[in-house]
């Protein structure tokens, strides 16, 4: 009998994917079927994709491997919509932040829970699943009001909303729309939950956190005890750059957390899932390896070829997200990537190609 | 010794035969900018031939003097350039100086040193080479470097003296309403065939004016007219770098409109009223349909801070396209900009 290819009935396979992982169960299918039905499905809702199909010269049909979807590079989303459904029908959109020269890339939603119920089954799993009751939860970032086209916002309120003790937004979100920390109200709620013997949640960008510890110095700032941070994102002029190790090291230090307990995420505007350090709850994880969800795959593939490289070896990040249900399965970032031990190391973005000559650069303009 | 501007004028021209003797030996040159710069051996004979500026007026060279200034000496640092740009680059110096340290690029040096070489058999005395010039050691005059935009800043910051850089670019066409889209196609297939795209001037990004199956005509046109001269004038050998780089605008291209990919070029169709995106060099034009020259501009605007030229059948449009300081150019003559300055006049503008 023939599966039913409708963007409900692949929504419904993907969420499944989702509560199996939140009830410890075996997934409900094959990662590669769900992969192959979304990509048929996309091909026949997406002119788009189905062009890049034909001209990667993929049989959509014969398919049986998610390794042979084709990736649609991230920079699509910035000159088309990359979605299965008309634009009407839309119910969410996120967008990439803005750069002076380049454009902003946009992800449509038709059912945002499907992406809601991914992030917070990671999440959970990642950060909170030792916790047996509702933990302060605050967002160094802006309100979902302030910011309602970040799935970074949209993601962190989803915690607040499923984990988080009850608290107004303006003391939850403590950034404000021009990018101020509202520290006296972030001391405030760490003196209630030292009071009340609560562990914290804090989630915020890596810039934030830059800003928080510049404005910290060398004092400290100490969470409960079994508090946990999640960090994320890359800085994108927003604050000077900090090597990742070292902030890990400045934030434990400063809310006088062990490392492990910083905890790094790593994500972006076009997927719908994310990838987490291992670090809170596996004591022999290394820091700086992510592990996927089993609703997702990251394959360092070579940026020529696409074809997967050897285990071990660098290459650009291929996404298959399978909660990507209208949009895009497989993404090509320009993340450069490591698969070790069962995960993977992110290296940062891959250098674009610098031409010979004085024909100039992507980054040179982006410089000027 | 000051010297009048018809000295100056004059010691320009004798770098410019000197060029012409150094282009005739091309049995010896041409197999090393070959290898230097990764060009077709068709690619070097085509520079060599068009694009080296042997012929200016006096009217150019007085404004290419005027331009350069007059200083007590010029070090002239010579850096990921076209290689042809070598001339102009000591045409500036010499008409600004009568005392020239020329220090070739490391990578690309061939024609740098055959210009001096024959400049100096000449009887050019102000003009010499140093491999091993070193910018913090420059003590009066100038400096002129050419290059990426970090080596610049990396000289700006080791230099005790004025430093006058020249950087990256690149050039933007518009194809105006009533152009003839095959003979237009002709001549923008020239400018971004020569230097395999990697000059300041290269056109990357071409506006279509009128309705989108207009733009889609002038890309099959261009498609067809690139595929003809890579016929004979074959693209040189593609890092990996820039395989990848393509590959990745290629498929972004295909998904969001379309991509007319050649045995050894590519243009991407932009999506009606898309924000641009830069396409690699080496051949690959990114092209855009546009409703007016204000809605042109509108888009041009996030990039307009690297465009160098801007090409077009239409004067008028162009002048009106272009950013402070580019150059404006018929299509067909982009690579060729008069001998009367730098090739880049963002900087005085």
């Amino acid at each position: 009998m023939p599966v039913e290819l409708s963007s409900a009935a692949l929504h419904a396979r993907s969420t499944a994917f989702a509560g199996a992982f939140v009830a410890g169960a075996e997934p409900p299918e094959s990662f590669d079927a769900l992969a192959g039905d979304l990509a048929r499905y996309q091909a026949a809702h997406s002119e788009g994709f189905a062009r890049l199909c034909r001209a990667r010269g993929v049989d959509l049909a014969a398919m049986t491997s998610a390794d042979a979807i084709p990736p649609v590079p991230t920079d699509a989303f910035k000159l088309t919509r990359v979605s299965t459904f008309a634009l009407e029908e839309t119910t969410k959109t996120f967008r990439t932040s803005g750069t002076t020269v380049g454009a902003r890339g946009e992800h449509f939603f038709r059912d945002v829970t499907t992406y809601e119920a991914a992030a917070l089954a990671s999440g959970r799993h990642w950060l909170a699943r030792d916790l047996t009751a509702r933990v302060p939860v605050i967002v160094l970032a802006p309100s979902p009001a302030e910011a309602a086209d970040s799935s970074l916002v949209h993601m962190c309120a989803s915690f607040v909303q499923e984990l988080g003790v009850p608290a107004p937004p303006d003391e939850t979100f403590l950034i404000d729309a021009d990018g101020v920390l509202d520290l006296a109200t972030f001391d405030e709620r760490v003196a209630n939950a030292l009071a009340q013997n609560q562990p914290m949640l804090v989630l915020g960008t890596s810039f934030a956190f830059v800003h928080f510890i510049d404005g910290l110095g060398q004092d400290t700032f100490c969470l409960p005890a079994g508090s946990r941070v999640m960090q994320t994102g890359g800085y994108k002029g927003r604050s000077r750059e900090v090597p990742a190790d070292v902030l890990r090291s400045d934030l434990a230090r400063a809310f006088g957390l062990d490392r492990r307990a910083i905890v790094a995420e790593y994500g972006m505007t076009e997927l719908s899932s994310q990838f987490y350090e291992q670090t809170l709850f596996e004591p022999a994880a290394p820091l700086g390896r992510y592990a996927e969800p089993p609703w997702a795959r990251v394959v360092p593939v070579d940026p020529e070829t696409l074809a997967p490289v050897l285990d071990g070896a660098v290459g650009i990040a291929k996404i298959i997200d399978l909660m990507n249900v209208d949009s895009a399965v497989a993404v090509l970032t320009q993340d450069q990537v490591r698969r070790v031990g069962g995960g993977f190391e992110l290296l940062g973005r891959a250098p674009g190609a610098v031409p010979r000559g004085c024909s100039i650069a992507i980054e040179e303009l982006l410089g000027r | 010794m000051k010297r009048s501007v018809a000295e100056r004028i004059a010691d320009v021209r004798r770098l410019q035969h000197a060029a012409r003797t150094a282009a005739d030996d091309r049995a010896t040159l041409v197999p090393a900018i070959v290898a230097s710069t990764g060009l077709s051996t068709e690619g070097v004979e085509l520079a060599l031939r068009r694009h080296l500026e042997l012929d200016a007026t006096d009217e150019e060279l007085t404004r290419l003097v005027e331009r350069a200034g007059e200083v007590s000496r010029v070090s002239v640092v010579l850096s990921a350039n076209v290689f042809v740009g070598a001339l102009r680059a000591l045409a500036m110096a010499r008409a600004a100086s009568s005392d020239v340290v020329v220090r070739p690029s490391r990578r690309d040096p061939a024609f740098a040193q055959a210009l001096v070489a024959a400049a100096v058999a000449a009887g050019d005395r102000g003009l010499r080479l140093d491999d091993a010039l070193e910018v913090a050691a420059v003590e009066d005059g100038e400096i002129h470097v050419y290059g990426r935009d970090d080596t610049i800043a990396d000289v700006r910051a080791r230099a005790r003296v004025r430093v006058r850089g020249h950087g990256s670019g690149m050039g933007v066409a518009w194809v105006s309403e009533g152009a003839e889209l095959a003979a237009a196609a002709r001549a923008l297939a020239e400018d971004i065939v020569v230097f395999d795209q990697r000059g300041c001037l290269s056109p990357r990004i071409a506006f279509v004016h009128g309705a989108d199956a207009r733009a889609l005509a002038f890309g099959d046109a261009l498609h067809a007219e690139l595929e003809r001269q890579a016929g004979f004038v074959p693209r040189g050998s593609l890092p990996a770098e820039e395989r990848a780089a393509a590959e990745r605008y290629i498929a972004t291209m295909t998904y969001a409109c379309r991509a007319l990919v050649g045995s050894q070029h590519a243009i991407g169709i932009a999506p009606p009223g898309a924000p641009l995106v830069l396409p690699p060099s080496y051949r690959h034009l990114h092209l855009a349909g546009c409703v007016s020259l204000a809605a042109c501009a509108a888009l041009l605007a996030p990039l307009a801070k690297g465009v160098v030229t801007v090409g077009s059948d239409d004067p008028a449009a162009a002048r009106a396209l272009a950013p402070p300081g580019a150059r404006l150019a018929a299509l067909g003559a982009m690579q060729r900009p008069r001998l009367d300055g730098p090739v880049d006049l963002r900087e005085d503008a």
